[in-house]
């Protein structure tokens, strides 16, 4: 599950932001989901249950597989390629198409995390209604 | 007689797609399933789909890539 150090509380609302950002910045996604503390999911692209208890059992295995509590996951199959990550009580889940750009990838993800615990996820993802953010893209968002 | 200036630039860009295309046709070819853990300080592990754990790995990731569904079209 998240990792053991939770910090604050993230709201459902700002999750879906950082959801529906991460969906309009990754072309190949397919699905995603964030994880609060205690495995609520706080967001996700279709049934959260299903979504909950998937990326449980998901940390559960790798933590068992690596010895200890992972910080990433990325498993590439022949349907698609999953990544995951955690951060301050926080998780992140996506599953990709196959062949993404995986550091991208995990990049936008560790950062929508590390934005969410900073709690400035609604004014830091901005989702304009012509589809883009330029003022993210350009990495000035302070 | 030289060619037209134009035609040496469309071959080299021509040329240059072509080589991309081929990187990541082999890249396809070469890229078997895997299962990689990241872990603190930088350390990383990978599975294999053989092992016990990379098998478990790989069952939890099929269950979220079947949750997840298709690519929703644009």
């Amino acid at each position: 599950m998240p990792d053991d150090a939770a910090t604050g509380t993230v709201s459902g609302d700002a999750a879906e932001g950082a959801l529906a950002f991460l969906t309009e910045m990754t072309p190949d996604l397919r699905g995603a989901a964030i994880v609060g503390p205690g495995g609520a999911v706080l967001a996700a692209s279709g049934d959260s249950d299903r979504w909950g208890e998937d990326v449980v059992a998901l940390f559960a295995v790798a933590d068992r597989a690596g010895g200890e509590p992972v910080e990433q996951v990325h498993i590439g199959a022949e349907q698609g390629e999953v990544f995951a990550l955690r951060h301050a009580g926080l998780a992140i889940i996506a599953v990709t198409e196959r062949f993404p750009l995986a550091s991208l990838t995990f990049f936008d993800m560790r950062s929508l995390l590390r934005d969410l615990v900073a709690e400035k996820p609604l004014a830091a993802f901005p989702l304009p209604e012509d589809g883009k953010n330029d003022q993210r893209r350009a990495g000035g968002d302070d | 007689m030289a060619p037209k200036p134009h035609r040496v630039l469309l071959d080299r860009v021509s040329g240059y797609a072509d080589e991309a295309a081929a990187y990541m046709r082999r890249r396809r070819a070469s890229r078997r399933p895997f299962a990689r853990l990241y872990l603190s300080g930088g350390r990383a592990e990978d599975h294999a789909a053989d092992s016990v754990a990379g098998g478990e790995l790989f069952v939890a990731a099929g269950k979220l890539i079947e949750l997840a569904g298709k690519r929703p079209k644009p």
